[in-house]
């Protein structure tokens, strides 16, 4: 589960958020469970308690004790209903005490009698312990015709407290149920919210491979989602657009430059011709046509990156077998090596096919060959392979050369990109080379990829789909 | 020889015109296609020159009229496009040659003089400058009768600079015509080559015949370097 994500982060806010709202509810009903029952409990006391006064009121003075107890015993039913019932006349004569209870819940008899003076006035409560148990008691003092009584009523807490117990195991078990579902829910439901973003990202990264031309499905369904295909349509076309255009300017600039080159080396070579004897002369001249021939390569360079950038690479596609095509070339390059002192070897391999066009694959041979060879030391080697790597045919040249140093290695490929200054104007390139190279690769959906060392080495590894 | 070169790049055409008529050839010039048509229906020529990008009518419709009119009359492209894709229309459109720009005027010059000898010319099957001597049937070099042993590579480079001596042959024409395009712009591959046959051709022998013409390239001729280089 990546912990990221938007999904599980919402199910998280989910399950705190919910647990604080129960967190709440649950202690709020806990509370008030607690005080209602209470308060019942007191209510029933104090008719009970009410029931045992009018008992008393009714009865003359001089009524015998027994007979009191037994009308309130009668009235009351204090053991079946799990009460505690104490009649006491003033000072200290003990009118009635009911047993004990059925529940067993307290001893009435342990139950510590209401101290001396007893309470004025109207029903008073009190909380006493007794063995066994906590009992909340109604304490009503009353004058009857047969004397000063003091009314208890009380009743035990137990099955209060075994309700409220209850309830809270009912909370504990059922709340982080709740929560853990709701947070597995919540997860699940932004998951499948976002299931229409990832159908979205998922055809834009096959539209990046498929070409600029391709547009997203849109699902009229009145949502964020299909305004954003929609944007993103709306996005694709204006890079494309822009890209066509730039696209366009670079092959209408190069295709321009043609024809004024043409005229501009015609005079020159013309000039060059007429001026005769004249050293001075013809060495400016000279120089100038050189630049020109530089101009004219890079012209032609850029006119093939445009040719391959809008796709026109894939004319001819036939079987190639690039081990055969290695060895062909290197050997046509094998002299330029030997004269700059690298050795330069070609692995036997046998057939390595791959489909493309014949005179671009060579074409990247060339360049990457004579890359290496250029930027290797009198003494050392560059190695040209062809070969399956994980049965994708591959081409590797492999230098012993000055390496890439880290830094540049993103950016070897761009158009116009020099490692080195200097060394590179030198020799005259135009920093064109690996792009055509790169522009040739991705037009075949071959990979291309570097490795290097400085002062080691450079490995370009080119992978050709299966 | 009459040619008409139909360019609408006043300046191109000029030049194009002058180095033919250095040439001895009787140049005409067109600046539009319409311009271009109205030529071809009123004159007799050997060779057109057309360019394919032309204001009023383009020269891909030049092109069938042309063929359409006169059928055996050859014609040469200059593009500036130079995609296989359309070279191939152009030759199903009834073009017998192109070339893309820029091009060195030698080459022009080649390709025009290929193109009027029509029937496949004969093939001198021995090819000498000096005591400079290339035999195509054996493939054998000899200088002052001494053998002198070439790979292939050296020795098409030589046949080629034999094929027309005194003429300079630029490294790019040199490129496509022994290599292939894939070299172009890449190495200095030619000067390589040639400095190697100079070394077994030249090197032995007080008389120098492989001249460097800078800027624009080599040429094989006897006396030295006087700069004298251009156009036979």
């Amino acid at each position: 589960m990546n912990h990221r994500s938007l999904a599980f982060r919402l199910g998280v806010w989910y399950a705190l958020l919910l647990s604080a709202a129960f967190a709440l509810i649950g202690a709020g009903m806990f509370y008030g469970l607690k005080q209602y029952l209470r308060a019942n409990l007191a209510d029933s006391l104090k008719r009970r308690s009410a029931q045992i006064e009018q008992i008393l009121l009714e009865a003359p003075a001089g009524t015998v004790d027994g007979i009191l107890a037994e009308r309130i015993e009668t009235r009351v039913a204090p053991e079946f209903n799990n009460r505690f019932v104490r009649v006491t006349r003033a000072p200290a004569t003990l009118v009635f005490r009911s047993t004990a209870p059925s529940d067993r819940a307290f001893d009435p008899g342990a139950v510590p009698a209401v101290p001396v003076p007893w309470p004025e006035g109207g029903t008073a409560r009190r909380v006493v312990g007794a063995p066994g148990s906590t009992l909340i008691e109604s304490v009503t003092p009353i004058i009857a015709p047969s004397g000063r009584y003091l009314i208890e009523l009380g009743a035990s807490f137990v099955p209060i407290e075994a309700m409220q117990s209850r309830l809270l195991t009912v909370l504990g078990l059922l709340l982080p149920a709740l929560i853990a579902c709701a947070a597995a829910g919540g997860y699940l439901l932004v998951g499948w919210a976002l299931r229409p973003v990832d159908r979205i990202a998922e055809s834009a990264d096959e539209m990046i491979a498929q070409g600029l031309d391709a547009r997203l499905p849109v699902v009229p369904s009145g949502d964020a989602i299909e305004r954003l295909s929609i944007s993103v349509n709306r996005m694709l076309a204006r890079l494309r657009d822009s890209l066509q255009t730039s696209r366009r300017f670079l092959a209408d600039a190069s295709h321009e430059l043609r024809t004024p080159l043409t005229v501009i080396k015609g005079e020159l070579q013309e000039a060059l011709h007429t001026a005769g004897g004249e050293h001075a002369v013809s060495e400016h001249i000279g120089s100038v046509l050189e630049e020109v021939a530089r101009l004219e390569h890079l012209v032609s360079g850029l006119l093939v990156l445009s040719r391959l950038d809008v796709g026109e690479a894939q004319r001819e596609l036939v079987d190639v077998d690039l081990a055969e095509l290695a060895a062909g070339t290197a050997e046509q390059l094998r002299l330029l090596a030997e004269d700059r002192g690298v050795l330069l070897e070609c692995s036997p391999s046998s057939a390595v096919i791959a489909r493309g066009d014949r005179a671009r694959l060579k074409q990247v041979i060339v360049n990457l060959l004579d890359n290496a060879i250029r930027f290797t030391a009198r003494g050392g080697t560059v190695t040209l392979r062809a070969g399956h790597d994980d049965q994708q045919p591959t081409l590797e040249v492999r230098d012993t050369g000055a390496g890439i140093p880290a830094a540049a290695l993103p950016h070897i490929f761009d158009r116009f990109y020099r490692v080195d200054e200097a060394r590179s104007r030198e020799d005259g390139g135009a920093g064109l080379g690996l792009s055509i190279v790169r522009a040739i690769c991705t037009a075949h959906g071959a990979e291309i990829e570097v490795d290097s060392v400085v002062g080691r080495g450079t490995c370009f590894r080119v992978r050709f789909p299966r | 020889m009459r040619l008409l070169i139909v360019e609408d790049d006043q300046k191109l055409a000029n030049f194009v015109a002058r180095a033919l008529r250095a040439e001895s050839f009787a140049v005409d010039h067109a600046a539009d296609g319409c311009e271009g048509q109205r030529y071809l229906d009123t004159y007799h020529y050997d060779l057109l020159i057309l360019d394919l990008m032309l204001p009023r009518m383009n020269g891909t419709e030049l092109l069938r009229h042309a063929r359409h009119t006169h059928p055996l009359l050859p014609v040469l492209v200059l593009t500036a496009r130079d995609a296989t894709e359309d070279k191939v229309r152009h030759f199903e459109a009834g073009a017998d040659d192109y070339l893309t720009k820029p091009f060195d005027i030698a080459e022009l010059a080649v390709r025009v003089r290929a193109l009027l000898r029509r029937t496949p010319h004969e093939r001198a099957d021995v090819l000498a400058v000096a005591d400079l001597e290339l035999n195509r049937l054996t493939q054998q070099v000899r200088r002052a009768g001494q053998r002198i042993d070439l790979t292939a590579k050296e020795y098409s480079v030589l046949e080629y600079l034999l094929s027309s001596p005194g003429r300079v042959f630029s490294r790019a024409m040199i490129l496509e015509h022994v290599w292939d395009q894939s070299f172009e712009g890449v190495t200095n591959i030619v000067d390589v080559y040639v400095r190697y046959l100079r070394r077994k051709v030249d090197e032995p022998f007080p008389v120098k015949l492989i001249q460097t013409v800078r800027g624009m390239g080599y040429c094989v001729r006897e006396g030295g370097s006087d700069g004298d280089g251009g156009r036979a």
